[in-house]
This record gives C-alpha cells, structure tokens and sequence, in this order.
C-alpha cells in the first residue's frame, strides 16, 4: 500500500480507495459464504479409503521387535503436519488389536515434535521438507507413507496416488528393506513396485 | 506433463451505466445466485459405506474402490487439441528470466521482441506491434490487456518470478472459452498455491543491465488448512542504446508488493485471495519520467458439486494509474465477475458453460498532441459460453463444439463459435484440427483517439470501426516416441477481415485520416517443438517456427498508409535450450535463438546466445551467473532505424537463500 502513498490524496478525492474497500467487504462477504458452506463438509471418499489403508498396514506390516517398548506396546500410528483425516482415521482404529497390541493415532504438527511410532503418514503440507523427514527417519523402522505427488522420489516408502479415480499403492520396497520393515507379499501383490528415486 | 484445467477467462456486454454502484449491485446478485448451488448439491463426493465394511475389504477390493470422478482428471498436455506449450517454474529460473516477458522468450509459438529497456512487442501468428492487439494475457485469472489499445503494458506485469506455477501459452484462437482479444494466442501465468510456497525467501542480485534487484517472500499458515505468503521485489534496470551507442535515458525502477491466502477444504472447497500492488519509474525522452502506479484484488472460490461436476467464481478489481509526460495520463478501474460450471453428462460428453461480466472505468487527461475524446467513459462487456466435449469413441475420438456470445459496448454481439477434433489413435500420438472464429472487439485507440487534441483534426478518431474478424484454420499432431523425447507440429491458416487501417478523408491529401476497419489480410505458419531428454542429467528443447503474413486494403477502401504498419514479423525464428546438470550441484544452461529480419522495419536477422552457471552448496542456497545476449555488444529486434533502440549484452548474478 504505501507505493501508493504519492496518490492517495488524490485516489481518496476520486473515490477509488472507498470503491477498493466496498469491494473488500463484497469479497470477505464471498469468504463467508464458502466458510457456511465448508461447515457441513466431512473428509473425502478419497481420504476415507487412505484412513482404511493405513489401518490396514499395520496388519500387512512386521516391524523389528526392538521398535516397541514390550509386547503390549501400542502400534503408533502417526500423522505429521496437515491432517487431513480427522475423527474419523480414530474411529477406523477404535478397538483394533495386531495381537496384543492396540493401534493408536498421533498427531505431530511439525518434525521437531515427532516421537516413536511405527507409522508415519506424512502430509502434504510437509512436501517441502520431505526429503529431510525421510532421510532423519531412515534408521527408525518407520513405514513412511504419503499421498504427494513427489512422496516415492523424495525417499517415502508407500505412496497413496489416486489414478483414474482409485487409489494406487506405489511402494519403493528398497527403502522398506533399508529400515528393516517386512512388507506382506498380499500388499506387494496388488502394489506397483518403484525403484529408488523414481516416482 | 499435466495440463491443469485452465480457468476460462473474460467476459464481455453492454449497457451504459454510470453509476459506480451499479457493478457491486451486479456481483451481490450473482453471489446470491450462486450461494443457492451448494445447498441443492451438496453431496459432492461419492458416499462409501461406514469404515467398519471398509476394513473388510481386501487391499485388492479396497484398491478398486472409485474415489474421484474419472472426467475430472486433468488433460494430458499430449491430448489437448490446439497449440498449447507450457513453460514451467524450473524452466524460467534455468532460463534465468528476470522478467515475464523474457520468460515468455521460451515458448516458441510466440514473437517476442524487445523494444528498449521496457518495452516489448509480444504476440503470436504474427501482426507483432508495440501496440500488439490480438493477444489475451492472463495473471492468475486477472486481464491484463488494456482497454486503451487493446494491448499491455509489459513493464508493469510482474510477480515474485520464484512463485510461479506455470506460464500456459496458446497460439491461435481461443475465443470460445477464453473470450475477448483470445484472437491470436492466450498466455495464461499462474502462481503457486501458498501451499506450495511455505517458509523463507531472500533473494539478491545485479550486474550490468538488470543493475539491481531484490525479493522477499514469507509463507506461513493462519489456521489448519488455510495458507498464506507475503512478498516484495525491487529492480532496477538500466538504458538500452541508440545504435550510434548513445544510451537512450529509458533506465526504470520499479517495486511491487503482495500477498496470496488460500484455503483448501477436504470436502473439494478451494479459496484464494490475493493482491498486488506495484509502482514504478520510468525514463523516456526528455527531463520528465513515466510514472505507472497499481494494484489488483482477486477473490475466487472453486468448489466440487456432486461426484464430478465442479463450479468456479472469481472476482477482482484492477487499478492502474499512468502518466506520461507530454502524452497522456489515464486512471483505470477494471470490475470483472466470471462464474463457470463444468458437469459432464453420461459418460461421453462433458460440458463447460460460464458467464461474465466487466466495467472499466477510464479517465484520460489528454494533452494538446493528441486526445481520447470523449476522455472519460464507462464500458461494459457481457458474455455467455457453453462448451460439449463429446466422446465420439471411448479414449480415441474427441469432438468439442463450443461457442462464445459477447455483448460490448461498442459493436453489439459477437458469436465466436469453434468445433475441435482430436483423434488419439494410441496413448502416444493426437492428430487435432480446429476451424473457430474470434473478434477483437475495439479499443478506445480505434474509436476515440484524436490528433490534435483540438480541431482541425489530422486524425479524427474512427467513429465506423468495427470488431476485427478471423477465422482460423488449424491442423496439429504431437507424438510421444518414447517417455524421453516428444515432437509436436501446429500449422494455421488465419483469415482476417476489418482489420485497423487509417482511411484519408479528403483524398488525394493523406490526412486528415480517420481510423477505420478497411484492412483485410491473412497470416499462415507452422509451429514445432523437441523436447529431448537425453539421459537424467541433460535435457534438450528445440522449437522452430515459420511465419508468413500479409494485409491489404478491402474492396472500397482507400487505406494506403497502414498495411506496411500492420505487423512487424519475422519469417521465421528457431532456438535450442540445453539444460545440463554437471553435477546435483552444478547446472549448466544455453539457450541459443535466431530471429529473422523484420523487412518492413529494416531490422536485420540476429542470432543470440544465453548462458546460466548455478551452484546449489547446499539445499537452501542457490547461486548464479547469467550472460545474457553475449554474442554482440548490442543488437536490434523492433523498430524503424530512427526511432530504434537496441538491446546491450547484459550480464549478472543472483543470490538466493531458503530458510
């Protein structure tokens, strides 16, 4: 605004800064509208089917025993960044045992926060500091899993891509042998397999 | 190579009104009309059963489970049937572009000519001009082109260069969807998401014609999902030079600042508000300088309405300030409204229909060389388009019919109909032809320019123009060989009709004239692309374009002055970029380009040569060396031998950090 500041005399004489404002109003009014009608919105087909995949890892998954604190521990099941599943990935996991160990959510907002888990979806919102996420997570056995565009290249282990409208698992199976994680050859079978590096 | 489905632009209709409330009025009807649509379809996602049957399901099961609508699926760049080529963020800073119109050096399928220090005569198929009228220029949705002349001023269109997405560049008509001015070609800038912009930027840089720039950029987030960036640049560019090497006192400065909020929702509601704001000085012949000062605010809300239709609605407004000295100086304001909706109907045909509307408000203070009379005039513009994209054979036959119904103030209604067919035989390979007609309705430099400012008149405005007519005929094919090396071809045949031309009045005396659609003409061509990469390391693009055009007066008429004036375009140009990774630290890049002469200005063929070092030491810095123009001292692309100024071999580094 102040690179204007040399006209706004004359700008507020002719009305076009009180215009600029009314047309302010008009688009904040725009914002409104969307905001009522974000208030009904639940998560997406899409992000449903991704909550049930990462349930479903944890049952087509082995990690190292030394991963857990004993054999009641939990799997951990963490979300870092942007959640974009909500109550509802909770309530895919609500009473769910592998064995003696209940499966639970945790949410980390940024990396600095993260703490043990087995699991680890990483949000788009993080995108840009993937690299760096998988290159600090690769000696913790964490199956890492994502749905960026760039997540297999970027060093992620399982990427959920949506293609011709499904989901499509795309699995870089060296990084999970690198941590030491045993994929099933039932999610393998269904799975596109991607080289190191490539998408 | 996804083609985002672009956001169809402009708009146009009539009416006279004055009223500066009236606009608003307009766009709150429109906003309560389309607040009704989401609560008639609010389901905008295919409802699957409760989580517990999900789990039952095999990963096999689970795997075919349909979670998006197939049609909305961005098109393939390879499928798109016209004469499309996308510049990407990665290709202008390898490019080392410091500005948008040397970004837009890199699509082949446009002339692009570099008048002095800041001026730039960019179209495509040709009729080139610093006043180059046929080209619709969008940034982020928002027009660019001025209603003054049809045309833009290239020195005030800029953002952060590190935040653009990708520059879209459509050579030929795109009328039906994209509307007004869509005659020649379409350049569609977009911006990255702040989404995609997160964090810290600080960039620095000079040398010796871009002598001085600067940038900053901050992204954060307000709240989950909603996503903001702020930013502000600088530069500095100094004179180009007479071709007896006198500097030419054209140096400018300019600034611009602005911000970017977005909100994406999980449930297919997007958001975005943003805003620019700009001023910058300009030197020009004699003591007193150019000043141009601006700034813009966009709304616009996309949201999914059922499994695969979606809607959008953008708003904004557009001020621009400029004065002249010893020419004019004008202030605009630009209202524009644009709502579409997209529903495919069965499974073979998918529909696009939308509605528009602008206001401009100009107000010129004329001087005594020349005038806008009236000075100060409203217009309006009204349109409607509806577009069938029909499947005529599942994956291999794709008929789109479409047209445009534009309303202005000047001419009336314009139809600007078109029918495409794209045949993909394989996955690898499109055959596409188009016939489309499109109008370049007039600016008020065709209606209301006057010469002197008072009577007797040399030039006494152009009270009879009319909208300038073409009808194209195009024939494409674009094939992938393999997933490393792809060739595209486009060839045109345009035929104008009511082209501008200047008509004397008390013939046999030259003036005075009067401005009029006596002209008629014809340009035919063939646009071709390469792109090679030849192993991971090094990439290849290669474009080459032919070009012929022409213009005479129409049966009746008795312009004789204007059809050497019509265009300035070469017959042919070409370019070879390479883009070679020397190491993950060290690039490379070249960037070699011949433009043919430009016979009726005299200008000769040259041949030039850019050259970009960069080093990245680490991930968040960057740091490079760009030559730009390095085979001659100085060259010439535009303009008669008098008033020519020619463009100086340029060279300087830049600084970038991330954090």
């Amino acid at each position: 605004m102040a690179l204007l500041k040399p006209n706004a005399g004359a700008a507020l004489r002719r009305g076009w800064a009180r215009r600029w404002a009314s047309w302010s109003v008009v688009i904040a009014l725009f914002g409104a509208t969307g905001a009522a009608a974000r208030a009904e919105a639940a998560i997406s087909a899409e992000n449903q089917v991704k909550a049930v995949f990462l349930f479903n890892f944890t049952q087509f998954v082995k990690w190292p025993a030394r991963t857990f604190a004993d054999a009641q521990a939990p799997i951990v099941i963490g979300v870092l960044g942007e959640d974009p599943f909500g109550p509802y990935l909770d309530g895919v996991v609500q009473n769910e045992k592998i064995g003696e160990r209940p499966i639970v959510v945790r949410r980390y907002r940024r990396l600095e926060d993260l703490a043990e888990c087995q699991l680890l979806f990483i949000s788009r919102s993080e995108s840009a500091r993937l690299e760096q996420i998988c290159e600090q997570l690769r000696n913790w056995s964490v199956l890492t899993v994502g749905d960026s565009e760039n997540f297999n290249r970027q060093g992620g282990m399982v990427r959920l891509a949506t293609e011709s409208g499904k989901i499509q698992l795309r699995i870089n199976v060296t990084a999970a042998k690198t941590a030491e994680l045993t994929l099933s050859s039932k999610l393998l079978a269904h799975a596109v397999i991607v080289a190191p590096g490539k998408n | 190579m996804n083609l985002s489905v672009p956001s169809r632009a402009p708009l146009p209709l009539r009416r006279k009104i004055r009223r500066p409330h009236r606009p608003a009025t307009a766009l709150l009807a429109l906003l309560a009309l389309t607040a009704v649509i989401p609560r008639a379809a609010a389901q905008s996602d295919p409802v699957l059963p409760p989580p517990s049957t999900l789990k039952k399901l095999s990963v096999e099961q689970l795997l075919d489970v349909v979670v998006t609508s197939v049609s909305k699926r961005p098109e393939r760049l390879l499928d798109a049937a016209s004469a499309i080529q996308v510049i990407t963020a990665d290709d202008v800073r390898r490019a080392g572009a410091t500005s948008i119109p040397e970004a837009l050096r890199l699509a082949s399928n446009l002339q692009v000519a570099q008048i002095d220090s800041r001026q730039w005569a960019i179209t495509s198929r040709g009729f080139n001009n610093l006043f180059a009228d046929k080209l619709l220029v969008l940034i982020d949705g928002r027009s660019v082109y001025t209603p003054l002349y049809a045309g833009v001023y290239w020195d005030v269109q800029d953002t952060l260069l590190e935040d653009l997405d990708r520059i879209e560049v459509i050579s030929g008509p795109g009328a039906t969807q994209w509307g007004a001015n869509a005659v020649n070609g379409v350049i569609n800038i977009t911006t990255k998401s702040a989404k995609d912009t997160q964090g810290s930027l600080l960039l620095g840089g000079g040398g010796s014609e871009l002598r001085a720039s600067g940038g900053a950029r901050y992204g954060g987030r307000l709240a989950p999902g909603v996503y903001y960036r702020v930013y502000g640049k600088y530069s500095d560019r100094g004179d180009s030079v007479r071709p007896n090497d006198r500097p030419s006192n054209d140096a400018w400065r300019t600034g611009q600042g602005g911000f970017r909020v977005d909100w994406d929702t999980a449930a297919g509601n997007t958001m975005t508000v943003q805003s620019d704001v700009y001023d910058a000085t300009m030197g020009q012949p004699g003591p007193d300088k150019i000043r141009a000062n601006g700034g813009n605010l966009i709304g616009r809300w996309s949201r999914q309405v059922g499994e695969s239709s979606d809607f959008k609605l953008q708003v904004y407004y557009d001020r621009t300030h400029r004065r002249i000295p010893g020419s004019f100086t004008q202030n605009l304001d630009t209202y524009d409204v644009d709502f579409q909706y997209h529903l495919p109907v069965g499974s073979a045909q998918d529909i696009v229909w939308g509605l528009g509307y602008r206001r401009v408000e100009d107000d010129i203070t004329n001087t005594l060389a020349n005038a806008f009379l009236p000075p100060r005039v409203g217009r309006e513009w009204l349109n409607a388009f509806a577009q069938d994209e029909i499947a005529l054979s599942k994956d291999r036959l794709h008929l789109t019919l479409g047209t445009k119904i534009e309303h202005n103030d000047y001419t009336g209604t314009d139809l600007e109909p078109s029918a495409r067919i794209a045949w993909t035989p394989d996955r690898s390979q499109t055959i596409w032809t188009a016939v489309s007609r499109a109008v370049r309705t007039p600016s008020r430099i065709d209606r209301d320019l006057y010469s002197p400012a008072t009577p007797p008149y040399r030039i006494a405005g152009g009270p009879h123009v009319v909208s300038e007519k073409l009808v194209a005929y195009e024939l494409g094919y674009r094939i992938q060989v393999d997933p490393q090396l792809t060739f595209s071809l486009a060839t045109f045949y345009h035929d104008y009709d009511d082209l501008r031309g200047l008509e004397p009045l008390t013939p046999p005396l030259p003036f005075p004239v009067e401005i009029s659609s006596g002209l008629r003409g014809y340009s035919v061509g063939a646009e071709f692309t390469a792109d090679w990469r030849v192993n991971p390391s090094w990439r290849l693009r290669a474009g080459y374009t032919e070009l012929r055009t022409s213009s005479e007066p129409q049966p009746g008429s008795i312009d004789r002055t204007s059809p050497r004036s019509a265009g300035h375009d070469p017959n042919r140009q070409a370019s070879l970029r390479s883009l070679f990774n020397l190491s993950a630290k060290w690039e490379l890049d070249t960037d070699l380009r011949y433009v043919g002469p430009l016979k009726n200005q005299s200008v000769p063929g040259y041949t030039e040569f850019d050259l970009r070092i960069g080093w990245h030491p680490t991930e968040a810095w960057e740091l490079s060396l760009h030559g730009q123009n390095l085979l001659h001292d100085h060259h010439a692309e535009f303009n008669t031998p008098g008033s020519r100024r020619e463009i100086e071999r340029g060279v300087y580094g830049k600084i970038s950090w991330r954090f």
